[in-house]
């Protein structure tokens, strides 16, 4: 009797289970669209922050410019598919964006850093190099100084008064 | 004498180190272009008497001279002859929804371009009044709904498509309206 209810009542449960699936499927598939959407966002925005900071260190940005233009086109495509309601496109191509996005946020990071690095090693170098040569200018002015003041008074020594008489 | 010349020499000397630490301004405003060009990418022969089904082509490019790589976005907007443009005294977009968009980065001194296709897909003409349901732009399906009235003046029904120049300010973490759009107007044709 009990197995007979059971045959009875378990596929509508399971059809009853499955339908109310279905419909929270359908209804949050457009929350985890927008979700997605606005992670991609954030990421595209930090990693074009990141490649700021690379450029403003000095760094050559134009491949990491390129990268994120692709994931600026993935971006694009799934704000327009989630405007026509396609929001599994609009999850994929978002979720290709965070993955191009995230990857160029690293690489503009370490490219800050190596750049920043080899950066300070120059200003290092070029500092140096600028304090010797003032040093070297210095002392070679107050040397040559020396040596033409010494000349001078040499000369001046040297030289022999001589009497005129007045008139001859 | 001696004493200036080589405090001449001891400057250039020191050039290199004051190079590093005295700021030099920037000259000149930073500003961005925003350009449409007709289908022979010149500015000329633009699409004007446009038909159902039939692809016409745009090129919409964008310069950047703002003294450092900006990203951009392009936000394509369609209506008619009475809704709102941006409002350029105001630096305010227009309140319509965008209907496709570009998102780009540029570097300082270069130039973003592509090309942007359009095809009316679904339009009904009901006595004075047009109503375009769909556009296709760059071969996506794009719903619009948008109405337009006899224009009994110019003898035609009129719609404008134009582009608005948004820039992503990173101090309040969105895109601002960069004040900047192009647009080209639009005449259905009776075929």
């Amino acid at each position: 009797m009990f197995t007979r209810k059971f045959i009875v009542v378990f596929p509508v449960i399971l059809v009853c289970l499955y339908s109310s699936l279905m419909l929270e499927g359908l209804a949050s598939n457009g929350d985890v669209a927008t979700l997605a959407i606005n992670q991609a966002e954030d990421v595209v925005a930090s990693a074009y922050e990141a490649v700021l900071g690379a450029e403003q260190a000095g760094a050559n940005v134009s491949s990491l410019i390129v990268q994120l233009n692709d994931a600026g086109e993935f971006l694009a495509e799934a704000h327009v598919a989630y405007r026509l309601g396609d929001f599994d496109g609009a999850i994929v191509s978002a979720n290709q964006c965070s993955a191009i996005g995230e990857s160029v946020e690293s690489e503009a990071d370490d490219l800050r850093v190596q750049v920043y690095g080899s950066r300070v090693m120059d200003s290092w170098l070029t500092v140096a190099g600028s304090l010797v040569g003032v040093v070297l200018v210095v002392f070679g002015s107050y040397w040559s100084w020396r040596v033409f003041r010494r000349r001078y008074y040499r000369e001046v020594l040297r030289v022999k008064p001589e009497v005129a008489e007045a008139g001859s | 004498m001696f004493l200036a010349g080589s405090l001449v020499v001891v400057l250039i000397a020191a050039a290199p180190t004051l190079g590093l630490v005295v700021p030099f301004p920037r000259s000149g405003e930073g500003f961005s272009e925003l350009w449409l060009l007709g289908p022979n990418h010149m500015a000329e022969d633009y699409p004007f008497e446009i038909g159902v089904d039939e692809e016409y082509r745009v090129f919409v490019g964008v310069g950047n001279h703002m003294g450092c790589s900006e990203y951009y976005t392009v936000c394509v907007k369609f209506r008619n002859q009475t809704e709102p443009l941006p409002d350029v005294s105001n630096s305010e977009p227009s309140p319509l929804p965008s209907v496709y968009e570009f998102r780009f980065l540029v570097v300082d001194g270069e130039a973003w371009e592509s090309l942007f296709t359009f095809k009316l897909l679904d339009v009904s003409v009901q006595g004075d009044s047009a109503s375009v349901s769909s556009i296709a732009m760059n071969g996506v399906a794009c719903s619009v709904d948008s109405v337009s009235m006899w224009d009994a003046e110019n003898d035609g029904f009129y719609y404008q498509l134009f582009f608005e120049l948004w820039l992503y300010n990173m101090t309040s973490q969105r895109f601002h309206y960069h004040n900047r759009f192009v647009g080209i107007w639009l005449k259905l044709s009776a075929s």
